[in-house]
């Protein structure tokens, strides 16, 4: 079963239509504890893109010869081994960025929105489909994780990206983990208000 | 049965290669990850002392280092310190709990080799003899400029609210913090994570050994004006202004994180240990090193 997406859709609709956040509503974990600034969301999705893409391509070219009893523990195997070779090869030739990813890094491992499109698509597609829907969840995931990052941070701590734009610090509480869930939940009622607007206007 | 053998032999391949490839990354990445870290600490320590890129550290400054061990000998348990002399060699003092003198013994290594830990612990095990038992405790360096002691480096480590912190203590020669930096922690990020930040960790320049010895940790807010002479690189405070609020409140306790007072309360009592035994250890060692007439090149 090949998909008949083009690159182009397949990016779309790891963005928009199937959004790991708002929509698929996986790793909500990292995404309600990290996602407190617009540049941890932004750190997080560009780790979380590099390994979905890596493991997505692994995945589709192995899939031939993994057992089907087997599979999930050869997705965590794949997975963990590309989380920690990104490690590794950042620790060694990036430092300065290693420092401020690092800690993302290694809680990869256990990210459910990998495991679940190792599962749904690149078990079963070609290695280019898999490709570009990597790209389209991971850009999907961070967009999703900045754009959690900038309400939170916005009300949380009154700043953007660490420089302070409302002066003062209207609510504390949206940068405790218990609010990443509200936020959630408020933005993602706000993404589905929207749908409805758009297609009762195409409708009309 | 049979699916058992395929499932296995599977997974066992799978195993094999995920380990080749990590493997091969380990290998292909390690010295340029250890040559990071050498290189950044080098420049953590230099900052701790005040110099920068702009202010170099002048040439009589110098770095010593000496590597502390435990020495086990049957039911015996000493301390070791790995010791550079004057005339550019190695030495090996051995000095019991209750702070008397046991044995020196030369050590055959090398100013370059005494920093990689293998070579180090195979140095002294040859130069202590056999049927004693080394363990690696931690290390100091002692800064001296045109001979005198003018700080100590402490690298050390210590329980988080998650896992272990790693940080680099300086010392002036009467024991008061210089500076603290943290090195590696894994505390969550925005609340116990702020522990690398500017307006928590200078909270503790300037503490004496008396105050670090009493140190606890407050809950009260950090007032607005230390915050502000904690963050002058920030909003560019002159000098003398800074000086003058942490001189006022240089005796005062830490001001906890806000949401993170268990990583607050462990960076503290982390800081007072290290203080407090380096204190202790160095009064003994500094008190052998006198009556064992041993010329140490600090």
């Amino acid at each position: 079963m090949a998909t008949d997406k083009t690159n182009l859709q397949l990016v779309v609709n790891g963005i928009l239509n199937e959004n790991p956040i708002f929509r698929l509503v996986l790793s909500m974990c990292p995404a309600v504890g990290i996602s407190t600034t617009v540049m941890n969301g932004f750190m997080l999705g560009i780790a979380v893109l590099f390994v979905q893409v890596c493991s997505s391509c692994t995945i589709a070219l192995f899939k031939n010869v993994i057992h089907p009893r087997i599979r999930i523990p050869t997705y965590t195997l794949t997975i963990a081994t590309w989380v920690t070779v990104i490690d590794m090869v950042l620790a060694a030739y990036l430092p300065e960025a290693y420092a401020k990813m690092g800690i993302f890094i290694k809680l990869i491992v256990a990210f459910a929105i990998i495991t679940m499109r190792l599962e749904m698509f690149a078990s079963k597609e070609n290695i280019n489909a898999s490709f570009w829907d990597g790209i389209g969840m991971g850009l999907g995931f961070m967009l999703g994780m900045m754009a959690l990052g900038f309400v939170r941070e916005l009300l949380g701590m009154g700043t953007l990206l660490g420089y302070d734009v409302l002066g003062f610090k209207p609510m504390l509480f949206f940068v405790l983990p218990l609010a990443g869930f509200f936020c959630v939940g408020l933005m993602m009622a706000f993404f589905n208000y929207i749908e409805i607007v758009y297609k009762r206007a195409k409708r009309a | 049965m049979k699916d058992i053998l395929t499932i296995i032999f599977r997974l066992t391949v799978a195993c094999l290669l995920a380990g080749l490839v990590m493997g091969v990354a380990f290998i292909a990445t390690n010295k340029a990850k250890k040559h990071n870290i050498h290189v950044n600490e080098q420049k953590v320590m230099l900052s701790l002392l005040g110099y920068s890129a702009k202010n170099p550290a002048p040439e009589t400054v110098a770095m010593h280092e000496v590597y502390r061990y435990l020495v086990g000998e049957g039911e015996d348990l000493a301390m070791g310190y790995l010791l550079p002399l004057r005339d550019g060699s190695f030495s090996f003092v051995t000095i019991d709990l209750a702070g008397t003198f046991v044995a020196q013994a030369p050590v055959a290594i090398t100013a370059e080799k005494a920093t990689e830990a293998e070579e180090r612990t195979l140095a002294i095990g040859a130069a202590i003899g056999a049927g004693k038992a080394i363990r690696y405790a931690d290390q100091t360096i002692v800064v001296t400029n045109n001979g005198k002691r003018t700080a100590y480096l402490l690298p050390g480590r210590f329980p988080g609210f998650k896992t272990f912190i790693s940080a680099i203590l300086a010392l002036d020669p009467n024991f008061s913090i210089l500076g603290l930096e943290i090195m590696e922690h894994e505390e969550d990020p925005g609340l116990g994570g702020e522990i690398v930040q500017n307006y928590f960790k200078k909270q503790f320049k300037g503490k004496s050994l008396e105050t670090v010895k009493k140190l606890e940790v407050v809950k009260t807010p950090l007032p607005d004006e230390y915050r502000k002479a904690l963050e002058a690189e920030k909003n560019g405070l002159g000098a003398e202004e800074v000086a003058g609020i942490q001189e006022q409140y240089k005796d005062n306790d830490i001001y906890a994180l806000t949401g993170a007072t268990i990583s607050s309360r462990s960076v503290t009592n982390g800081v007072k240990a290290m203080v407090k035994k380096f204190a202790y250890r160095l009064a003994i060692l500094d008190r052998v090193l006198v009556e064992q007439h041993i010329a140490t090149s600090f």
